[in-house]
């Protein structure tokens, strides 16, 4: 009986963590991004990329290890893009990330349609069978290592950017770039950095998604992950350590649309998936309510607007 | 003795121009290791613009800047902390989100790898701070600091830098008694180190407190240069202003019997780390009623919740038996003047010319602002330079400051909320700001004036309130029997007996 509940327990807490694992990794690294001052929509574009290159890579060489180095790979270079036309250039970054969001939907769907229905080797669980019947056990025995990496990502930014001096530079050039540049930092330099660490991130949790979460490759898998990410970061007030808790917020509202197809509501599958999207925007109106006072948005990025 | 030595910085014959606006013209002028100089003049003399020349924030029209006996290579603020020259800025350069801590790491060029709480190394980066800003919490916001306060910390930073020559733009018009003596100590200490100060000011208490050479300047031009003591204070001023200085304005009778036009009741409200504490206060009309107290003590905030921009959490703000305090999440526009802390950031738009600032309020009000002429008021507030199209941003602080006045207090208004109005403002403009504000007593409007300037509180104000803590501590009848040494024991909260 107890077993039970452990097993059924641990298998929300499975889903839970497996259907947010990608979205820690883009979350994580848009967050960063917009540490410095810059928005990046392309988030959705290198998703994608980091899915369809990273599963293709996994398929053809037939490691799924080769195939998430593959996808951050891929998801970095396509955020040389955005760099390239927000900082080199000085395009508007909405219109610039649309731009790359475009490039990589038409790339992708090109590249990707002779894997549609491919199959990868998937990625070996964390413990073996014999780590016991506890909640651990069953946890463990059904993730990879994708899930607790994520997390270890977060923490590692949330200490890195408030104890480190590199940290602080991030947080400088995205209050104002005049300031840190009269403090001698190079705050267009820095943005390269966010935007290409933001793409590596972005393009892993495209992989992960492809290779290791849905093991299948689809056009437009990413299904606007991306775009929520983005306002995700608004719910987690920039604040990477915040970002933990509201991804998973978003995966439990996944799984629970899952279960409650599973178990045969009668109610419009289209409707239900809405469900996660309303349950970011409840949670975005009362935090933004609540935090309307202590404001936390980095404040260069309001100059992308005027 | 200080005379002979090689000087740190030499300026030859410069002149800045913008358009047709010569700001600097031909100044020459030495600045010394080991010695504090006073650089004299009103807004508006050329005073900043002069020593932005040297900071690299613009480069001279002509003439040039020798560094060391070498030609200056300094073309920006950072080329400028590199060959230690540290500049505080009236505007400051803090980044409000940020802690004071972080903030100071940021400019600080030891600053190690690893600063988290645990650093020493990093800690290090505090030590000025504890000298010359004591009370204030290393790991609070910037943005709920006073003004005062940021100034420490803005100087603070330049310091941490190992400037050798140190340049302060009006930095006492922002501090309390307390605060600005603790400046002077500090400037002279630096002085003492072997650095050079340069003190851009238009006050003579400070020249008094700390300089050894005085340079005044007055259109542009260096019109004298001399040490301390070689000139009568008289003969300063005349230098300064090019004419005899004119007395204080006093305030208007009061009329006694007159019924409360401007109301606060058991005011409770909190915002950035401030807080108030069921404030109450009945301002008549006629009457200008001043608030004192150390800078940080709610004053902003209660300033802010009379002016709408903030909601109270408890009490009501009433004008004339209406509410006009904020509710709900919109700041509306307010009936009454107001001049708040800070007009750069809080009341002008940059972008805008000054015709459009100054018919800023008929705009927001949906009215004909046929109120507001424009060129009458720039007259009689001496707002310089005084084109109508030019962009307000260009200005320096003190004229800004003139912009609001004029906006504010040039049109009747039913009431006046004037938060630290003369801040940063020449011995003329003070005068100006001070009759027009009267005049707004004298007909009729409630007058409630927040300033950390006891001597102008106590010569002009009807009533003193005192603030500390977010709350009113005492409500007194300036009657002509009431001392700087009595407010100041209410603003410290020094027991009762010494208060008495």
């Amino acid at each position: 009986m107890e077993t039970d509940l452990w097993i059924l327990l641990a298998g929300w807490l499975v889903a839970t963590l497996r259907s947010a694992t990608p979205l820690l990794f883009v979350t994580l690294g848009e967050t960063l991004t917009q540490r410095t001052g810059v928005i990046n929509l392309g988030v959705e574009g290198e998703m994608l990329a980091g899915a369809c290159f990273g599963f293709a890579v996994a398929v053809t060489t037939g490691s799924p290890w080769l195939g998430l180095a593959a996808g951050a790979l891929a998801g970095g270079t396509l955020s040389l893009l955005h760099a390239g036309l927000v900082l080199g250039a000085r395009a508007n970054q909405i219109g610039s990330g649309i731009a790359v969001w475009m490039i990589a939907l038409g790339t992708t769907s090109y590249v990707g349609r002779g894997f549609v229905g491919q199959k990868v080797t998937p990625l070996p669980q964390l413990v073996g069978p014999g780590a016991g019947d506890g909640l651990l056990g069953v946890l463990f025995r059904q993730l990879t290592a994708p899930a607790p990496l994520a997390f270890l990502a977060v923490v590692l930014a949330a200490w890195w950017l408030a104890n480190t001096r590199a940290g602080l530079a991030w947080r400088v050039a995205g209050e104002s770039a005049r300031v840190a540049a009269e403090n001698g930092l190079r705050p267009t330099w820095i943005r390269l950095q966010a935007i290409v660490l933001g793409g590596l991130l972005s393009g892993l949790g495209g992989a992960v998604l492809s290779v290791d979460y849905t093991q299948t490759w689809a056009q437009e898998i990413t299904k606007g992950r991306g775009l929520i990410a983005v306002g995700l970061v608004i719910v987690a007030r920039w604040r990477p350590i915040l970002v933990l808790p509201v991804c998973l917020m978003f995966g439990l509202a996944e799984v629970a649309v899952l279960r409650v197809q599973a178990a045969g509501v009668e109610a419009s599958s289209y409707l239900i998936a809405t469900a996660p999207y309303a349950a970011v925007l409840i949670v975005l109106v009362v935090g933004h309510r609540s935090a309307r006072r202590s404001r936390t948005m980095p404040a260069d990025l309001r100059s992308i607007f005027s | 003795m200080i005379m002979d030595r090689e000087p740190l910085v030499r300026f030859e014959h410069l002149t800045r121009r913008f358009g047709e606006l010569a700001a600097v013209s031909d100044v020459s002028l030495d600045i010394r290791a080991g010695e504090v100089l006073a650089l004299l003049g009103e807004n508006g003399a050329g005073k900043s613009t002069l020593m932005k020349l040297l900071y690299g924030i613009h480069p001279p029209s002509a003439g040039r800047i020798l560094l060391d006996g070498r030609e200056s290579p300094i073309r920006g603020p950072a080329d400028a902390m590199r060959n230690g020259i540290g500049m505080v800025f009236q505007h400051f350069s803090l980044l409000p989100a940020l802690s004071v801590r972080d903030n100071l790491l940021a400019a600080w060029p030891a600053t190690p790898a690893y600063i988290g709480r645990r650093s020493k190394r990093a800690a290090r980066v505090l030590d000025r701070l504890s000298v010359i800003a004591p009370d204030i919490d290393p790991e609070r916001r910037v943005d709920t600091l006073s003004v005062g306060e940021q100034q420490l910390v803005e100087l603070c930073k330049v310091v941490n830098l190992e400037a050798r020559v140190v340049i302060l733009d009006e930095p006492t018009s922002v501090l309390t008694p307390a605060e600005a003596q603790r400046l002077y100590d500090f400037v002279l200490r630096l002085a003492a180190e072997g650095r050079a100060v340069v003190l851009i000011t238009h006050k003579l208490a400070d020249v008094e407190a700390c300089a050894d050479r005085i340079a005044v300047m007055r259109g542009g031009m260096l019109v004298a240069d001399f040490a301390k003591g070689e000139r009568t204070t008289a003969e300063t001023v005349a230098l300064m202003m090019g004419r005899p200085a004119a007395t204080a304005e006093p305030a208007p009778d009061r009329f006694a019997g007159r019924p409360a036009r401007l109301v606060l009741r058991e005011i409770t409200a909190s915002a950035a780390g401030h807080v108030l504490k069921g404030i109450s206060l009945e301002i008549a009309g006629g009457e200008v009623l001043g608030i004192a107290g150390v800078a940080g003590n709610g004053q902003t905030l209660l300033a802010e919740v009379v002016a709408g921009v903030e909601a109270p959490s408890g009490g009501d703000v009433l004008l004339d038996g209406e509410s006009i305090a904020r509710r709900g999440d919109e700041p509306h526009a307010t009936p009454i003047g107001y001049i708040p802390e800070q007009p750069r950031d809080n009341a002008v738009v940059e972008t805008m010319d000054l015709s459009a600032n100054l018919r800023l309020r008929a705009l927001a009000a949906g009215e004909a602002d046929g109120a507001y002429d424009v060129a009458a008021l720039i007259r009689r507030f001496n707002i310089a330079p005084s084109e109508p199209t030019r962009r307000a941003g260009t200005l320096s602080g003190g004229n800004l400051q003139k912009l609001v006045a004029a906006r504010e207090l040039g049109v009747p208004r039913p009431a006046v909320l004037a938060c630290y109005p003369t801040m940063g403002l020449d011995l003329g403009a003070v005068g100006t700001v001070y009759e027009a504000m009267f005049a707004q007593a004298a007909a009729g409007a409630a007058v409630l004036w927040i300033s950390e300037d006891l001597d102008d509180l106590l010569a002009r104000a009807h009533r003193i309130a005192v603030m500390r803590g977010g709350a009113i501590v005492a409500l007194v009848e300036n009657d002509g029997t009431l001392t700087r040494d009595r407010l100041g024991a209410f603003m410290t909260g020094a027991p009762a007996e010494a208060a008495a």
